[in-house]
């Protein structure tokens, strides 16, 4: 339940945020001349408000199209990423959302069609690449596709350039709008994953990793290119164990042929928001694990890192080949 | 070593009128403090509820409430409310409201309190004046205080630790000149219960964050042992607050007690992280 909705005065009129808001008919409607007039304020209480956070929409301006940071990527030579929306459903303890944002709110950008003006300006500029698009990196990209209907949206988009690759990255088990469209070569669905015991204690309202193997299962048998994103890689007793049942699990779940690719990421915080994350959550069990300070980072030990990346990679190649598994090292 | 006192809630009242105030001052058994002050300010015996009589308009919500602030050495886990009349013929004579947007004359921008969640209570925008209004047409509520209040409120704690609550004491039938003190006090009695509940939320939302805040229990004792400089009291609290959440007081205690310096402390701690394999069975 969502009690509160804040609506910039430029799209009040919007169809999109008419469409929204008829699924919210009990909220309380509060009109704003601009979002960051509510979000990202100074003294915000993002624990707070993600008790019970509310939502935002707004026209985003500019920077709709932007360069992924290096290191993230899964073989293209030029990676980017869009985010239709700030902030997640979900409340991952080890997500950076955490950090970067001193609001919990979510924001919705209605102008959706701005961002598809900035794809086809990325592409004419990138012609001879070969480009990969993420989308949701400030947010799941399909957790709340039922309520703004983006992935749908700009799956249309797509599927008039099939050249280029497109991922959604998520954890939810949302299966619209791809049950109703024939699967297409170019579009990854990518699901973050991690052993259920591990999940249970840090993917807070996210929907159980079962859950989302079935759903992977069920895509994965329809002919959807499917990303297995293990990051990040979670350390505690018993953790070879943990991954061992989590990925064979998973390999025996699914039709190896739509894998498109997999691939492990180690747990990091930069320093400053590691710091405003603890002060959130000081109590939090991750954080009581060895992780240590290096080089303006926090993360585990470069050979907790090592053993697991490589002991996760070397039971994937049973299923992958090694050109299909990639190393996530932001 | 340092006498550390935990207050567990924490609330400050910024109140313009006496009368607005008295059912507060009652119900919380909020007493005058012994000392001259510039408003007049009241606590209770636990010291967690403080109130400041502020005076009518904005320059002296302003001023109260940074008084309060530091007169009764507030924290940024306490709660901030202001409680008044104000006029309105949107809604109901005598109900009282939330205030969820604040606008005045000389600001562009508006403000955006955020408000108690899973309420019953009906929310309304607050228009502040300088000046007494009757013409009640443009506006929500209207009131003389509410703006200034969070302007300062919210430089002093987290907005959502922060609440305006108004009773409508005139509209078009019950003209703004007829108001009395005997009225004044009538119509927040009659809300009294009401306000309760949105107080008792307030009071777990600044018990928790003070919790959260909470030093961890071995630090004052780990200081009063070893020197540390400002950087390593930093470090021994985060590592204090790691190690606590699966080594008990005592193992502690018994690891770091041949230390001879601040920095081997630190080497044990931190060791004690290195080593620690989180048992995700257990949460």
């Amino acid at each position: 339940m969502i009690e509160t909705i804040y609506v910039e005065d430029a799209i009040k009129n919007h169809p999109r945020t008419k469409f929204i808001l008829k699924k919210f008919k009990k909220s309380r409607i509060i009109a704003i001349n601009k979002y960051v007039e509510i979000f990202n304020k100074r003294n915000q209480n993002f624990r707070i408000q993600k008790a019970n956070p509310n939502l935002i929409l707004a026209h985003k301006k500019d920077s709709f199209v932007l360069p992924t940071p290096e290191g993230f990527g899964i073989g293209s030579s030029k990676n980017f990423y869009f985010s239709h929306m700030y902030n997640c459903i979900y409340d991952c303890r080890y997500c950076f959302l955490q950090g970067m944002y001193s609001s919990a709110y979510y924001v919705i950008f209605v102008n959706f069609e701005d961002f598809e003006i900035a794809l086809k300006k990325t592409i004419e500029n990138n012609l001879s690449s070969k480009l990969t698009f993420f989308s949701g990196y400030d947010c799941d990209s399909l957790a709340f596709e039922n309520v703004t209907g983006f992935a749908k949206h700009i799956l249309s988009f797509f599927k008039k350039h099939p050249q280029f690759e497109i991922e959604f990255r998520t954890k939810s088990i949302q299966k619209e709008p791809f049950l109703s469209t024939k699967p297409m070569r170019n579009v990854i669905l990518a699901y973050s994953l991690m052993p259920e015991l591990m999940s249970s204690s840090l993917d807070n309202k996210a929907p159980s990793i079962s859950k989302r193997i079935r759903v992977i299962s069920e895509l994965a048998s329809r002919g959807w290119k499917i990303g297995l994103r293990f990051d990040p890689l979670i350390h505690g007793k018993n953790w070879k164990k943990l991954y061992q049942e989590l990925l064979d699990n998973i390999y025996n779940n699914i039709s190896l042929d739509s894998l498109h690719s997999v691939s492990f990421g180690s747990l990091r915080f930069p320093k400053r928001m590691f710091k405003d994350i603890f002060k959130l959550y000081p109590n939090e069990p991750l954080f009581t694990g060895p992780l240590s300070h290096k080089n303006k980072m926090i993360s585990y030990d470069i050979e907790i890192e090592e053993e697991m990346t490589s002991f996760c990679k070397n039971l994937s190649l049973k299923y992958v080949n090694e050109d299909q598994i990639f190393k996530c090292s932001i | 070593m340092k006498n550390f006192k935990i207050k567990k809630s924490s609330v400050r009242w910024v109140v313009a009128l006496k009368e607005e105030a008295q059912v507060i001052l009652d119900h919380f058994e909020l007493k005058v403090v012994n000392e001259k002050t510039i408003y007049p300010i009241y606590k209770n015996k636990q010291e967690t509820h403080w109130l400041i009589i502020s005076g009518i308009g904005q320059s002296n919500a302003a001023a109260s409430t940074a008084y309060l602030y530091l007169y009764s050495e507030a924290s940024t886990y306490t709660s901030w409310i202001n409680v008044g009349i104000a006029g309105s013929d949107k809604g109901n004579y005598g109900d009282l409201y939330l205030v969820d947007k604040i606008s005045t004359y000389n600001r562009k921008k508006s403000t955006f309190p955020s408000t108690m969640p899973k309420t019953y209570l009906p929310k309304m925008h607050l228009f502040t004046s300088d000046i007494p209004i009757s013409n009640y047409s443009t506006h929500e509520l209207i009131d003389m205080e509410g703006s200034a209040f969070f302007d300062i409120a919210s430089k002093l704690t987290s907005k959502e630790l922060i609440c305006l609550m108004k009773v409508i004491s005139d509209d078009p039938y019950n003209d703004i000149k007829n108001i009395t003190k005997k009225k004044i006090s009538k119509l927040i009695k009659e809300n009294l219960s009401k306000i309760i509940d949105v107080i008792s939320y307030y009071e777990r939302l600044s018990e928790e964050e003070s919790q959260i805040a909470e030093k961890p229990k071995l630090f004052y004792k780990i200081k009063s042992t070893w020197h540390f400089s400002v950087t390593q009291s930093h470090r021994l609290e985060t590592l204090l607050r790691r190690v606590e959440s699966f080594c008990n007081k005592n193992d502690i205690e018994e690891k770091i007690k041949g230390c001879e310096t601040s920095n081997s402390v630190i080497n044990v701690l931190n060791s004690k992280i290195k080593n620690n394999l989180v048992n995700w069975s257990k949460f």
